[in-house]
């Protein structure tokens, strides 16, 4: 019997790995612009011809869940992800061999005083270590480079928008000065700091705080808010639903894809801690994908939270989220459908897209 | 519905059981080696692009030579090559043995 092959793999270098990862994109590209709209005038063409029509994602399932086109579109769903992150182009190795240059740089000794503050005794949640996010190999938290391989994947997360994906949060700073430019700012679940930055470079007098579980997202959150020179954000390692800041404290408090990462206990939990965050008068504004609007909606999406390690996307999809406010004591509720993109909601959209959803409720003044 | 297999059933510590889209697995596998195998021609097809342009601005070739559809001369001489290239690939259809082995 041979020896076991024990060598590290070789190195992949710069031009190889942007060229499997452009590859990747375009074959995701295809898929979200050719595939899906396939797949959904497919199932127009079998519901029209069934006796009754879909009513239940499990109805939608029996109608096209066994077609070759499906089981295609579903595998490409799959597979593009862990491609984008494992083996032998994927994000995580190529980021790793890169570990040597990554990690000091985001070493908290070099960042401004007060931008970061992380918890050496903090303790993950069971339901966010249990499951690798995105197909994000240890997920988004259990690797110092988790962060940098989160922000490189990020940027194709809908690839339709190419570079005016950051759009998608500028707009919900629009969201959120359409209640009145704010004055304090929670960014729960702020990850990276992609969905604060907007935030706290449109409202410079505001004092913006993100938390998040991950430490590495925070780092590289902190690094590239000093990057910016900004000085009114900072960054803290808490838990969503038990912050630890005082009653009252916020006037706004926001989150951009983070309660369906949540089994709905916790979701109902962070809602509890908003209401306590803010202040008489204050604002939840949360950006997520909610508005599901007939069964073949709903049927794709549940599929995709299975296929993209997100267990918790069909629970918080089924919330009945003006109930459950209205419970948690919030008087205004309005869950909207969100427009990412122009056009994004016209009924002529074709391509697959997320559904997304502005989730806005105000505590009483 | 694609007989996707819940995720953590395995162990918690060794790997889980990917998901399966397809009525046989291996159809979900030997995609997953096509698509591997679509990015390696894709990194090549890159590479070789790269290489002719530095080439081309080093004057070792010129990109109008490389383009040109090759004249019957060189198809000719490429016909073995080729031939081979496709017996390769397409003998596996055959379901034939390569060697004397069991009938």
């Amino acid at each position: 019997m041979s020896a076991p092959h024990t060598s590290a793999p070789p190195a992949i270098d710069g031009r190889s790995f942007a060229a499997a990862q452009a590859f990747l994109l375009s074959t995701k590209l295809y898929w979200t612009r050719e595939i899906f709209p396939a797949l959904k005038r497919d199932y127009e063409m079998r519901a029209a011809d069934a006796d009754k029509q879909p009513e239940s994602a499990a109805d939608v399932a029996a109608l096209i869940g066994d077609t070759t086109l499906y089981r295609s579109y579903a595998w490409l769903e799959r597979h593009l992800q862990r491609f984008k992150y494992s083996g032998r182009y994927g994000l995580q190795p190529y980021h790793a061999q890169a570990r040597g240059a990554l990690e000091p740089s985001i070493d908290p000794a070099r960042l401004p005083a007060d931008i970061l503050e992380l918890d050496p005794e903090f303790e993950q949640p069971a339901y966010y270590t249990s499951v690798d996010i995105h197909q994000h190999p240890g997920g988004v938290w259990s690797d110092e480079i988790a962060g940098f391989v989160y922000e490189r994947g990020a940027r194709t997360t809908t690839p339709t928008h190419g570079a005016r994906h950051q759009d998608l949060h500028d707009r919900l700073a629009d969201a959120i000065e359409a209640g009145g430019a704010p004055e304090r700012v929670l960014d729960m679940g702020c990850g990276f700091g992609k969905s604060t930055e907007p935030i706290y470079e449109r409202f410079r007098d505001a004092a913006v705080v993100g938390v998040d579980l991950a430490a590495p997202c925070l780092k590289l959150a902190a690094r590239r808010a000093a990057d910016h020179q900004a000085r009114n954000v900072r960054f803290a390692q808490r838990d969503a639903t038990a912050t630890g800041f005082e009653d009252g404290t916020f006037d706004v408090v926001t989150s951009t894809m983070l309660l369906h990462e949540m089994p709905p206990k916790k979701i109902e939990a962070a809602f509890a801690e908003a209401h306590r965050l803010l202040k008489p008068g204050g604002r939840m504004v949360h950006l997520d994908f909610h508005h599901l609007p007939d069964a073949f909606a709903r049927f794709i999406h549940y599929g995709h939270g299975r296929r993209n390690n997100e267990p918790f996307m069909e629970p918080f999809a089924k919330m009945d989220l003006e109930s459950v406010l209205a419970a948690k004591g919030f008087d205004t509720v309005a869950v909207t459908p969100f427009e990412e993109a122009d056009g994004a909601l016209d009924p002529g959209h074709a391509d697959w897209r997320f559904p997304w959803t502005l989730i806005v409720a105000e505590r009483a003044a | 519905m694609g007989g996707i297999r819940e995720l953590g059933t395995d162990s918690d510590t060794g790997p889980r059981a990917e998901q399966t889209f397809f009525e046989d697995p291996a159809i979900d596998r030997v995609l997953g080696l096509t698509m591997a195998l679509a990015s390696e021609v894709y990194v090549l097809r890159d590479r070789l692009r790269a290489l002719e342009a530095r080439l081309a601005e080093a004057d070792v070739v010129a990109p109008d030579a490389l383009d040109a559809e090759p004249d019957p001369e060189e198809i000719a001489r490429s016909a073995a090559d080729r031939d081979a290239f496709v017996a390769h690939l397409l003998n596996n259809l055959l379901g034939e043995q390569a060697s004397k082995g069991a009938r």
